[in-house]
């Protein structure tokens, strides 16, 4: 499986919260070679890679599949699209930028940005509120009603490229990232014989709630798991104690909320197994998938892994790819040496 | 036509760094018209009409876009940058660029949203906060791909969508000069100057020398202007709305055009039955600016493409405007050379 054409295709899905089924067909398909594959009544994506054994360890690796976006809440009199968000969207870089509007078709569209000749210094400088953004789709009311419903998902268009340091940039790639190293994850296991059960989990709705996590993992009823996100690697203008570094290795999390056995265990395996790694520190809950994993059922021991990433929730998020290798082979050095498995 | 815009906006040339897009129009129009290269890197284009007209007529685009110039390379490999022309401050963040002749690539980014404060989240970054970054992690690296003073563009595809619209970067003024390719490859009833002029962005220092150069005594300025018709704009503040026609100014920040020119437009409009808007307000400047005021002065009119989203990596134009431009203007040259 080639990173690259991986990362471009799953990036190139498009599934805001809500509405993933574009993202999820496409892990389904590919899912379905290791496993038995299922969608939950929320849409998420299980598959079923080892079947988990009466009383022993079931691990559930879980990635969300969802990305942020907008759902279409008006057409107004001119035929500009008004839209509420889905998820933390960056209100600061919307302006012109280019979006697909999944109506009864796809439907291209450009965020209106308005003429600097209306705005004064002060209003120029000012970040437009969700209720004033537009989207231009170049029609009329009458022609986009014919094609646009309210509820509509709007998702943003920025197709994968490299970087000249390697890197790949595009919009998704939280938590596409988190989801491609599942696939590479699987894809290697599945040729494993494991001593625990193991599923993959691919959860809707994360970016409003981790709705879909929560109630996939009820059906799943894994007795430990693993988030696998993205987090913060470092730039000029973020705070250094809450970030990581690009390209230096997954980070793995600890918090109140992870276990602090799947933790040192994570950790250990790296360092066994010389696969570069970050620690990240977080004071209380992680706002990932593992705080909500976490208190389904009787609880489930969670740890959390994640991929370093720049640019969180804009068009331009930037990953490494040996990040995303580095996160894919520990988790199944994890996956191999979980339940008495030989490392 | 649309297949030159296409072609035409998906090269780089920031003011000063025209060359990719000469050399390209040159292409285009070499085998149609005496074709000559000035000092600035202007193209000065001869074409011989069917008669000799009675006024000398120059007609005028720019081949530059706005854009971006790398000013410095931090030790973490990052670029510093500053705009080049009228940039929105407000489209920069969360954009990809190519960068200088070889088209490195690199993102404007932005800490995510989480790491915020609420007062951050509500007020657009300065643009001298910003940084490019291209992946590399040393200043030496980065060296290796990009040097101080290259030209960068928003990466920004050609797109059709909508009802005939057309989305790209640098359709100002890369569909004037389509407009101007395609005056030039048909017959003319008169002879004519074209001035496919660089540095428009950034002051309208080659249509300065192009004018002068030429000396006409009628100019026709092909460009494309800001239309504010877009959701929560009053009708009163739209300027010009797309679908209505070429946009004919009467006054903008820079000129006051000629005002036979301004009644001929529009009656050459009606006579070949499309449409034509006026600018409704005083806004903006073209190279009407500087040609209207060469040598002992020059009888100038703008014939402008209403353009959503001017100077952003997301220009919009509608297809329609562009033909009735084209029409407009082959209509209007012969009233010029008569008037």
């Amino acid at each position: 499986m080639d990173l690259i054409q991986l990362l471009t295709e799953l990036t190139a899905a498009d599934g805001v919260a809500g509405d993933e089924n574009g993202a999820a067909d496409l892990v389904m398909c590919e899912l379905s070679k290791y496993g038995k594959t299922y969608k939950t009544r929320l849409g998420s994506v299980v598959c079923e890679l080892a079947p988990a054994k009466e009383g022993g360890e079931h691990l559930l690796l879980d990635a969300h599949i969802d990305e942020i976006g907008f759902v279409v809440t008006g057409i107004t009199d001119s035929g500009f699209l008004r839209v509420a968000a889905c998820g933390g969207v960056d209100r600061r870089l919307l302006p012109a930028q280019e979006v697909t509007v999944h109506g009864k078709k796809p439907v291209y569209g450009v965020i209106c940005s308005t003429p600097p000749h209306l705005e004064s210094a002060e209003s120029a400088a000012k970040v437009p509120k969700i209720e004033d953004i537009a989207i231009d789709i170049g029609y009329t009311k009458e022609q986009a009603e014919r094609l646009v419903s309210l509820g509509d998902t709007v998702s943003i268009r920025q197709p994968a490229a490299l970087l000249p340091g390697g890197q790949i940039t595009a919009k998704a790639l939280d938590d596409r990232a988190g989801v491609a190293a599942l696939l590479l994850c699987a894809q290697r296991l599945s040729r494993e014989t494991l001593s625990c059960g193991l599923t993959i989990l691919c959860s809707t709705q994360e970016e409003v709630g981790a709705r879909g996590a929560k109630t996939a993992a009820f059906a799943v009823a894994p007795t430990q798991g693993i988030a696998v996100d993205v987090s913060f690697a470092y730039t000029p203008d973020s705070p250094r104690a809450k970030c990581g570094e690009l390209g230096k290795g997954p980070m793995i999390g600890i918090s109140p909320t992870v276990s602090r056995s799947i933790f040192s265990r994570l950790k250990s395996l790296a360092e066994t197994h010389t696969i570069p790694y970050q620690v990240e520190v977080m004071g209380g809950e992680t706002g990932t998938n593992a705080d909500m994993i976490q208190g389904v059922r009787a609880g489930v021991p969670m740890g959390l892994v994640s991929i370093p990433q720049r640019y969180m929730h804009t068009p331009v998020e930037v990953v490494s790819l040996e990040d995303v290798e580095n996160t894919a082979q520990l988790l199944c050095e994890y996956a191999k040496t979980l339940g008495g498995g030989r490392a | 036509m649309i297949d030159t815009i296409r072609t035409l906006s998906t090269i780089a040339g920031v003011s000063g760094s025209e060359d990719a897009v000469r050399d390209a129009i040159l292409r285009e129009i070499e085998d149609y018209a005496d074709c000559r290269v000035d000092r600035l890197g202007n193209i000065i284009a001869f074409k011989k009409g069917a008669k000799t007209p009675k006024n000398k007529l120059m007609l005028a685009a720019h081949m530059d876009e706005v854009g971006l110039m790398i000013t410095g390379i931090e030790e973490n490999g990052m670029l510093r940058f500053t705009t080049v022309g009228g940039v929105d401050t407000r489209v920069i963040l969360g954009r990809r660029v190519l960068i200088g002749q070889k088209g490195a690539r690199g993102v404007v980014g932005a800490k995510a949203v989480h790491l915020q404060t609420s007062e951050e989240r509500e007020i657009v970054p300065k643009t001298d906060s910003l940084l490019i970054d291209i992946g590399v992690s040393d200043s030496e690296e980065a060296a290796k791909h990009v040097s101080l003073g290259d030209t960068a563009v928003f990466d920004s595809a050609f797109t059709e969508f909508g009802d005939q619209m057309i989305k790209g970067r640098a359709l100002d003024d890369r569909a004037g000069c389509a407009i101007l390719i395609s005056l030039l490859r048909s017959p003319l009833d008169y002879d004519a100057y074209f001035a496919f002029n660089v540095q428009e962005e950034v002051g309208l220092k080659g249509a300065k020398a192009s004018a002068y150069e030429i000396d006409p005594d009628v100019a026709i300025v092909v460009e494309a202007t800001t239309a504010a018709d877009i959701a929560d704009v009053p009708p009163g503040k739209q300027v010009c709305v797309l679908g209505e026609g070429p946009v004919v100014s009467f006054m903008d920040r820079s000129t006051i055009y000629d005002k036979e020119l301004y009644q001929l437009a529009f009656e050459a409009a009606k006579r070949r039955g499309v449409k034509c808007q006026p600018k409704r307000g005083v806004y903006g400047g073209n190279e009407a600016g500087a040609i209207h005021l060469s040598r002992s002065g020059v009888r100038t009119i703008a014939v402008s493409l209403p353009c959503r989203y001017l100077h952003s990596p997301s220009c919009v134009l509608k297809k329609t405007d562009i033909t009735d431009a084209a029409r407009l203007i082959s209509e209007l040259i012969g009233q010029a050379a008569e008037m």
